[in-house]
């Protein structure tokens, strides 16, 4: 889909996190990725590699996508299964009343920086 | 190697975005409806003819983000409604910050509802909340039954379905039964409309259902049901 457009929002989310830490050098950052989210993960590897490298703090960094499977859970059966197609409904029992667990993250986790950086140290979670 | 927690959605900005443009709009007391197809489905002619047939009931804003003139523009105004266009320079979606923009150019106290043609694409526009009320997916007998199956996303993201031109039905290999099928099975809850532009038929029922949307006094008396809720996509886990 968007994918430059998507390695665009992550620079800068990153960026905006590297100055509130003081951090001069990302090294990786980390995404988690639903399955089911329509990114093509090369295609946002690849964009964000030609984005970072005009970045001086992100130049040097690699992008780590977990991918997350597309599952739901069935209150009736208490249990989960996974979604095929985008289709959720229960294998099991057939019903269409279930609820998405996973595969449509599209989630910044965390940065792995350079230990050079005076890190302000405190993680605070300021945003979510 | 130290680790310093981000926690943020990718989309996020785009999403604080949206949520500012639908308080403006929740404000103003006006609904909006995001309004996506592939390219050619017969956005621009639908709006065209429910602002036509609305006029006098409805006061109808659209904000134009798919020109492919500008008359089509000056068709819409032309049937009655404010319009504003976005100028999206081969973008292959709109995000909220163009809708913010856009509102500017909009006399939201007069509006009772707010249409945003989006770009003709099935696939980009699903991730981004423009700060709408009510997806519509449009799509048509000309481009082949299968599409909820290949784009289930923006289906499974949607309220609403228009399948368009049906007056085509004779003339093309086409199975609305199918496409119905398809797509309930991505999103039971999606509401399905079957019309043609050209012949007028089904315009009655839709535009019946746009006056209700556009005169629903709380947000949570829209004639449309939410669609699958989604978990696990906000917070960090
Ligand atoms: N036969 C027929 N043609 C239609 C109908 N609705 C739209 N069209 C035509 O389909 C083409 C694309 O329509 P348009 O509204 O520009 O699609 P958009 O790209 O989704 O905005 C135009 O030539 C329209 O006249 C319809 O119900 N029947
Ligand atoms: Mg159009
Ligand atoms: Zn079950």
């Amino acid at each position: 889909m968007h994918e430059l457009a998507l390695a665009q929002s992550i620079i800068e989310v990153v960026e905006t996190r590297a100055e509130e830490c003081g951090v001069r050098q990302v090294r990786a950052v980390h995404l988690r990725v639903g399955e089911a989210s329509g990114v093509l993960v090369e295609a946002l590897q690849a964009a964000f590699t030609m984005l970072a490298s005009l970045s001086p703090v992100l130049a040097e960094a690699r992008l780590a996508i977990e991918v997350t499977p597309h599952r739901a859970w069935c209150e009736p059966c208490a249990s989960s299964f996974a979604v095929e197609d985008f289709i959720a409904r229960c294998p099991a029992c057939g019903t269409w009343s279930t609820r998405i667990l996973s595969g449509t993250e599209l989630q910044i986790l965390d940065m792995e920086v350079g230990a050079d950086n005076e890190q302000g140290g405190q993680e605070q979670e300021n945003n979510g | 190697m130290p680790r310093v927690t981000i926690a943020r959605n990718i989309l996020a900005a785009n999403e604080e975005v949206a949520a500012e443009v639908r308080g403006r709009l929740a404000a103003a007391g006006v609904r909006c409806i995001n309004l996506m197809s592939g390219p050619g489905a017969g956005k621009t002619t639908l709006l065209e003819r429910s602002v036509a047939r609305l006029r006098g009931r409805l006061a109808i804003g659209v904000i134009e983000g798919d020109i492919e003139t500008s008359l089509d523009a000056e068709r819409i105004e032309a049937a009655g409604a404010q319009v504003v266009q976005i100028n999206t320079r081969g973008a292959c979606h709109l995000e909220a910050h163009m809708v913010r923009d856009a509102l500017e150019a909009l006399d939201l106290q007069r509006l009772d509802l707010l249409f945003i043609e989006n770009i003709g694409n099935l696939v980009c526009p699903a991730a981004w909340d423009l700060g709408e009320d009510l997806r519509v997916v449009v799509v048509c007998t000309t481009e082949g039954d299968e599409k909820p199956a290949k784009y289930p996303q923006i289906f499974a993201a949607a309220q609403v379905l228009v399948i368009n031109k049906l007056d085509l039905l004779p003339y093309v290999d086409y199975d609305p039964e199918r496409v119905r099928t398809q797509a309930l099975a991505v999103n039971p809850s999606l509401q399905i409309f079957s019309l043609s532009c050209r012949s007028g038929e089904g315009l009655e029922t839709w535009c019946g259902w746009l006056w209700h949307v556009g005169r629903a006094p709380e947000r949570s008396s829209l004639p449309a049901s939410e669609g699958p809720v989604i978990q696990g996509d906000g917070a960090a886990s």
